[in-house]
């Protein structure tokens, strides 16, 4: 017996995870959160992906294979959740443009184009195609972004260098959440006589701030600016991840750091409370249902053996398309490899299938058959599969 | 050690406080995993910067992959301390315990203490261990005294900690009251610094030779039949997890398995009891809860606020996203004045966002730096719950 008993436990801090907490505690539920760590939100462009096969994300999604998840939401409840996301977040002032009938171009930090749904207002003005005459700034010493790769690849773009004192994205993106540091890299850029149409920074412009940084640097330079998303640490990623969890913190949810689930307390049909390793001892909290949003194989939901798959929380049976002769392509780079259809499957209320319990729900990537990389589908499901795992669990309480 | 398991993701380093403002640190993942690669046991430590993390363990807690970056680096700090002269500081602050000792005793504190029969009580239970550093406590009186309680009533030996006891018994008395409130008898046991100090400024020996001293002393008691009760999180964290981790004091998963947090401990408490809820009295004040960062370490979740939950009319924002930076002893050294200063300024910046009265916070040293950066009241929730159940300081009530 723990101490307090929560209506839900939900055990993953991804953005399904933290979806279906939000949404539960806006209803009233008392509502835990328990995580290893932080999640793969973090290591993100920040932008959400929905479905990237098609020029229009819901087209898309009615051609994914049969027995994808996604066929399990009514398209009206997908769009509902992302209508949800992006009014959080114009209301966290981090608004998101964009839509769910058209995906759009972001510019990567290779200069190639990504496909995404959703994009943070930073990179609102992101170039749609290598035509466009854009300027980018980088900043003395920032390892892992080359602008002069970026241009490369483009037609009409040019670079220059601003020497920011430090060198690391953490470092420069903190710097700028300071007034004078922002004034005189302001200064500098009104110098630089830049003619292209828009200007391109790596995504350092700030931590909390970021949306009205962007704000002023347009402002001032009369021209619209974007940020070019980089590999972890990832701002727009960060931004996200801290945005979701302190709104859901806001709701009345609670969080539980550091704790990773190694057991549970069952009786008869239900869970009745989840174990992890605490300092010194066990600890373990009871809850009336759990959803389980430990996500794939990085956010540490499934595990690879040799020959087999294990979901290391509930040890629910695990999906696998096939021997493991077929879990890889040849490719290393491919986005086909088979095992990316792992995971747990699930009935319709999001209740896993050939599963002794009642009282347990499952969301975002750890589901079977998602196959994040290949369909393109990261966030986007995450929210829309947090929100439908949310809905059934609340039914299940009431 | 786990620092094979790291598939350098930097969530960590985004968490890292003084990776944020101190760009001569190189951060969780370099200093932890990275560093640990080129460490050798037999190779003299050259890696001065070790010493500029704080061990707030953000870094442990945002780790998705259970890697526990400060707990390397925490070793490596010790391994460079014995290998290096220690600076003024360093010996200063890791022997803050005997220091703080000899200032109580010359302070005129004993004369506040005697106008009750009750406070003599307290007095004597507190006095000991502030005034004599090695108290003869008898183990017999207390368990003389065990008989004469009901049967229902729990034990307590409580672990005050340096902080209550040489700058705020009042907070110390106000604990005691507190548990007596929810039908708990409470001792203090002889006890000692937990060693977080020492541990902290490089000094693994002297720190052992603390954990050692406490151990045999709350071993004693919880074989008695007391729970042991710890109110400073700081200290809670040192006996839960560093006696077991790294100073590797044996006995140590007993006291481990057997303390509690002081909020923890009264939630478990009202579960036992069917759940009824103390008789909160309405409190009208906005708060923001600032969430000490080795709170956050043990693993718990914020038990105080679930308390304070409870109390009618109260308004708590819970703050766990900034460290306040002085972090026991770190601020205070003069490498560490700026990230202090900075890491400081975000965190009173963040809790003057919440529209907050007054901050709360489970930490003295916390308490210190917030409430003197902000010129806001800071208090402990103890002082809180107090406030709401109606218990005030014996000592100032009898003025
Ligand atoms: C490097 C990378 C970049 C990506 N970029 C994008 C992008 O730009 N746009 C996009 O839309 N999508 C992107 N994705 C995909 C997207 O991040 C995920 O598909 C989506 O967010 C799903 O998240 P989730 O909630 O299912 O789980 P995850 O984000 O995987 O989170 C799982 C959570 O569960 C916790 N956990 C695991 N096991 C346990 C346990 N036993 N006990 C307690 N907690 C546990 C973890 O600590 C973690 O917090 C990216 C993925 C990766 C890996
Ligand atoms: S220590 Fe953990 S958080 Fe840090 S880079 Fe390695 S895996 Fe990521
Ligand atoms: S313990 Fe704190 S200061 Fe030290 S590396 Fe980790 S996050 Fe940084
Ligand atoms: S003094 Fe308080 S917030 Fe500050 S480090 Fe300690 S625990 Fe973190």
């Amino acid at each position: 017996m723990s101490v307090i008993e929560y209506d839900v436990i939900v055990i993953g801090a991804g953005v399904s995870g933290l979806t279906a907490g939000t949404f539960l505690a806006k209803q009233g539920l008392n509502v835990a959160l328990v995580t290893t760590g932080e999640s793969t939100a973090c290591l993100s462009t920040g932008c959400i992906d929905v479905c990237s096969q098609d020029e229009n994300p819901l087209q898309a999604i009615v051609n994914l294979p049969d027995g994808h998840p996604y066929h399990l939401i009514p398209v009206e409840n997908i769009r509902q959740s992302l209508h949800d996301f992006q009014q959080t977040m114009t209301d966290r002032g981090m608004p998101y443009g964009g839509g769910p009938e058209n995906n759009r171009r972001v510019l990567s930090a290779i200069g190639t184009f990504k496909t995404t749904c959703l994009t943070p207002v930073t990179m609102q003005a992101s170039p749609q195609n290598e035509d466009e005459k854009i300027h980018i700034i980088t900043f003395a010493g920032l390892k892992d972004f080359y602008p002069g790769y970026i241009i490369s690849r483009l037609k009409n773009a040019s670079y220059s260098i601003y020497d920011a004192g430090v060198a690391t994205t953490m470092g420069i993106a903190a710097n700028f959440e300071g007034e004078a540091f922002l004034e005189a890299f302001i200064l500098w850029l009104e110098k630089q006589n830049i003619r292209e149409d828009k200007i391109g920074f790596p995504a350092v412009l700030g931590l909390e701030s970021a949306a009205a940084i962007v704000q002023t640097i347009e402002s001032r330079m009369e021209c619209p600016v974007f940020e070019i998303p980089t590999i972890p640490p990832s701002m727009p990623g960060r931004r996200l991840f801290n945005h979701l969890k302190d709104y859901f913190r806001c709701q009345g949810g609670a969080i539980y750091w550091g704790w990773p689930v190694v057991g549970v307390e069952k009786s008869g049909k239900k869970i009745e409370a989840v174990i992890a390793e605490s300092q010194g001892r066990p600890n373990s909290l009871n809850a009336k249902a759990f959803i389980l949003a430990t996500g794939s194989f990085v956010g540490g939901g499934l595990h690879a053996n040799r020959d087999s798959i294990v979901e290391n929380v509930f040890h629910l049976p695990v999906f696998l398309p096939g021997k493991r002769e077929t879990w890889f392509d040849h490719d290393y780079f491919s986005t086909n490899h088979g095992i990316g259809q792992a995971g747990v499957a699930v009935h319709s209320d999001f209740r896993p299938a050939d599963c002794p319990w009642d009282n347990v729900f499952v969301c975002g990537s750890i589901l079977a058959r998602t196959e994040t990389l290949k369909n393109g589908c990261g966030h986007g499901f995450a929210l829309a599969t947090g929100q439908a795992a949310a809905k059934s669990c609340l039914e299940h309480i009431r | 050690m786990k620092f094979e398991h790291c598939i350098r993701c930097t969530i960590c380093v985004e968490n890292c406080p003084v990776f944020r403002v101190n760009p001569a640190f190189p951060g969780p993942k370099q200093a932890g995993p990275d560093a640990q690669r080129f460490r050798s046991e037999r190779e003299k430590s050259v890696d001065e910067w070790v010493l500029l993390c704080s061990q707030c363990k953000r870094c442990d807690m945002a780790c998705p992959c259970g890697v526990d970056p400060a707990q390397i680096i925490l070793r490596a700090q010790q391994k460079y301390g014995l290998e290096h002269p220690h600076t003024a500081a360093h010996l200063l602050f890791a022997n803050n315990y005997y220091l703080s000792t000899l200032g109580s005793m010359t302070a005129p504190l004993a004369n506040r203490f005697v106008s009750t029969e009750i406070g003599k009580k307290i007095f004597q239970r507190m006095g000991i261990a502030t005034y004599i550093p090695f108290p003869k406590f008898s183990f017999k009186t207390l368990r003389a005294q065990k008989k004469t309680r009901s049967r229902e009533s729990r034990k307590v030996a409580l672990f005050y900690g340096c902080f209550i006891n040489f700058y705020r018994p009042d907070i110390g008395r106000k604990i005691i009251q507190l548990l007596q409130s929810f039908r708990v008898d409470v001792v203090l046991p002889p006890q000692w610094c937990c060693g977080l100090p020492a541990l902290g400024n490089g000094n693994l020996a002297l720190a052992q030779k603390f954990a050692a001293k406490n151990v045999a002393s709350l071993s004693n008691y919880i074989d008695a039949g007391y729970d042991v009760v710890y109110s400073c999180t700081s200290c809670g964290l040192c006996l839960l997890h560093d006696y077991q981790g790294i100073m590797d004091i044996p006995g140590a998963k007993k006291i481990a398995e057997n303390s509690y947090n002081l909020h923890e401990y009264l939630l478990k408490l009202l579960a036992e009891r069917g759940g009824t809820k103390p008789e909160f009295k309405e409190v009208n004040r906005t708060l923001a809860y600032h969430i000490p960062c080795h709170l956050r370490a043990l693993k718990i979740g914020y038990p105080a606020a679930d308390l304070m939950k409870m109390i009618p009319g109260l308004e708590c924002r819970v703050l766990d996203d900034a460290c306040c930076g002085l972090n026991g002893s770190y601020g205070f050294k003069k490498i560490n004045e700026a990230t202090a200063v900075q890491l400081g300024g975000r965190a009173v910046s963040l809790i003057r966002k919440t529209g907050a009265e007054a901050i709360v916070a489970d930490c003295g040293s916390c308490r210190m730096q917030l409430g003197g950066l902000s010129g806001m009241n800071a208090y402990d929730p103890v002082e809180i719950l107090c406030e709401s159940l109606g218990i005030r300081d014996l000592k100032k009530q009898k003025k």
